[in-house]
């Protein structure tokens, strides 16, 4: 797990407090029936704040997973 | 606070904790704002469970109108512009311009007339009430160049100006819109990618602010009560023993004005109640010529006690300790020195330190700021005006206690003590002092406004709130004891007396007065033992005759058999509930 992976399954711990955290990698809105809009809401804060990036709300939809949503990180710290 | 921490923080919260249960009422996506105010409020009450509600998106007013469940401990309103009219906002594409400008002004000016209204139908026995004014830029909707304040937004902040009075005169909290301003500018506040996209107009580093200070409003901190300074250096500018008394300064021509500042703040601080005492290392003739310039800023009989010598500030703020009978937690102490101040926190576990900062302005400013902070009241009683009186009394009445044989010196004391029997939440003395007072306390539980106000269980509650004059001179209002009656038993459940009003055998009337007035065959005390309460405990034990633990029952003729004589004139009186 690198640096950017540390911090983001940080972000996702205290998004998503009852998920056990060695599931957190393989989390999905598919699989989470708590990750709805507000919790979506709630992770862009976490992440814009953790990374300090602005996140495109146009790719929301697409960063429905902590994978993509990690591609989406280090594509975003790596520009 | 970051959000990341606001989320662990909310977290983190004890399964088995008394809830503590907060309406967030605004118009706005509450999440960040309601996320920071709940981190905010926990962290300052760890041992509650915090529980947040709001209401429907977009229907402020209507929130605040449903908020009269008596479940709530705080009602707290986060007002914008677009709740007064949707189009002062940038969701809404309602036209601007000038046509609009009347019907907006006068569509905002209904919305404060009914939230206003909605306000007035909180009943304050069911939770506080803390507001924030609107804290965003109003869009550029008027037809003036932004650097111009249009008509109608002068009108609007009027409206504002005369709501916000409305709210303070109704005793509710109202955060500063320039501590906001100093802790969140302007212009960083509005997230209109946010606000557009997901309804949450705020940055994160806006609701964070915004959330501490309304948190600040629910959690109500008790201030501290006493002020210990240093002179040299501190209270003025100079040696006083080196230069002598005329030579200290703390005016503008000599350029140590920072000085005069603290002495000014002193003195309101003063005025206000709080105790100032001094500890100084310095020959005490000299501090006393220095202390009776005229144009001291302090007046030196707010200044109680003065301790001015050679021996460690230690054994000084010690003396003050107990001279002011109360606990070092309670207590700021000023010096210039880190020495100094470090060897006062060392011996003085709990005092508040802070270091007098000569030549850093910015550093000055902020102290006085921080020293006002931790003496903020919302509010200034009469006990207040007459505290440091009252202290020096006490001394009195302790040279002369101790020469007189207790009962010819109790007698002669003309004591009076009146009784109020109150409504809850008639007197916010009440709740002041059952949150303030440690020695003399039942069981130490704190109270928050709402809880207080709230009747305790049971069909016949009773609320006691004792105040006491002798020959020394009056000691306010300084018992407080509330309790309500099942059968021919009165439970007491709070219990609360001032240490300032110690040996005088007040303990004793109020629970005669207690039996009399309810004709109960007992009393039951809900005790706690606290590190601090050794007093209450050794009544207790002197009324029963054994060591309290948990609840502790007192009958009448233990009563009768323990209570000595008692030489105080008796006054009652007695308020009608609000409802008639």
């Amino acid at each position: 797990m690198d640096e950017i992976e540390r911090r983001l399954t940080t972000c996702f711990a205290g998004v998503f407090p009852d998920v056990p955290v060695a599931e957190l990698r393989r989390l999905s809105q598919a699989s989470n029936a708590s990750w709805d809009s507000i919790t979506a809401i709630t992770l862009v804060a976490v992440l814009e704040e953790e990374f300090g990036f602005e996140l495109d709300f146009e790719a929301l939809p697409e960063l429905d997973s902590f994978e993509r949503v990690l591609n989406y990180v280090r594509g975003q710290v790596e520009r | 606070m970051r959000f990341i921490d606001a989320l662990k923080t909310l977290q983190g919260q004890p399964l088995d904790g008394e809830p503590l249960r907060i309406c967030l009422a605004c118009g706005f996506t509450p999440l960040h704002l309601q996320t920071f105010l709940g981190a905010y409020v926990r962290e300052a009450m760890p041992q509650r469970s915090i529980e947040l509600a709001n209401g429907l998106y977009g229907n402020l007013v209507g929130t605040v109108e449903a908020a009269t469940d008596p479940g709530n401990d705080a009602l707290v309103v986060a007002l914008e512009w677009f709740d007064l009219d949707p189009r002062l906002g940038y969701r809404i594409a309602g036209a601007w311009g000038p046509d609009a400008t009347a019907d907006i002004v006068a569509t905002a000016n209904a919305s404060l007339d009914r939230l206003g209204l909605a306000l007035d139908g909180v009943p304050r026995s069911s939770a506080s009430v803390v507001l924030s004014m609107p804290t965003l830029p109003l869009p550029p909707l008027f037809h003036t160049a932004g650097w111009q304040t249009a008509d109608a937004e002068a009108a609007l902040e009027e409206m504002i100006a005369t709501f916000r009075s409305r709210a303070l005169a109704a005793g509710h909290a109202v955060v500063s819109s320039q501590r906001l301003a100093e802790l969140s500018p302007l212009a960083t506040r509005h997230d209109l990618k946010a606000d557009l996209l997901s309804g949450a107009p705020y940055t994160l580093p806006h609701a964070n602010a915004l959330g501490m200070l309304l948190a600040q409003g629910v959690v109500l901190r008790p201030p501290k009560k006493g002020l210990i300074t240093d002179l040299d250096d501190t209270l003025w500018s100079g040696l006083v023993g080196e230069v002598g008394p005329e030579a200290v300064t703390w005016d503008l021509e000599s350029h140590t004005a920072l000085h005069g500042l603290f002495q000014r703040l002193l003195a309101s601080l003063a005025q206000e109640g709080v105790l100032v005492a001094i500890a100084s290392k310095n020959d005490g003739a000299i501090v006393q010529q220095a202390l009776r310039r005229p144009d001291l800023l302090i007046r030196p009989e707010q200044v109680h006690p003065v301790e001015a010598h050679w021996e460690a500030k230690s054994g000084s703020v010690d003396r003050i300790l107990r001279a002011w009978n109360i606990g070092a937690d309670s207590v700021v102490f000023v010096d210039d020195s880190a020495i100094e101040l470090a060897e006062v926190a060392a011996a003085h576990p709990g005092i508040e330190t802070i270091q007098f900062p000569t030549r850093d302005y910015s550093a000055g400013r902020a102290m006085l700021q921080r020293i006002r902070d931790l003496f903020g009241k919302p509010r200034i009683s009469d006990e207040d005006r007459i505290r440091v009186a009252s202290i020096r009394t006490a001394e009195a009445f302790t040279r002369e206690g101790r020469e007189s044989a207790p009962d010819a010196f109790l007698a002669g004391l003309g004591a009076t003590i009146s009784l109020s029997f109150e409504q809850p939440g008639d007197d916010p003395r009440a709740l002041e002092l059952i949150n303030k007072t440690n020695q003399f306390n039942l069981n130490g539980i704190r109270h928050t406004e709402s809880d207080w106000a709230r009747p305790p269980m049971g069909a016949d509650p009773l609320l006691v709130v004792a105040s006491y004059t002798d020959k020394f001179g009056p000691l306010g209002k300084i018992a407080v004891l509330r309790g309500r009656r099942q059968g021919a038993t009165l439970r007491i459940d709070a219990w609360v007396m001032s240490c300032r009003a110690f040996a005088r055998r007040i303990e004793y009337q109020c629970l005669r007065a207690c039996f009399d007035d309810r004709s109960v065959d007992c009393i039951e005390f809900e005790f706690l033992r606290t590190e601090k309460n050794g007093p209450l405990r050794e009544l207790l034990r002197t009324l029963t005759g054994h060591e309290p633990d948990g609840t502790v029952t007192v009958t009448r003729q233990q009563f009768a058999a323990a209570c000595p004589a008692l030489y105080h004139t008796v006054l009652r009186t007695r308020s009608v509930p609000a409802d008639g």
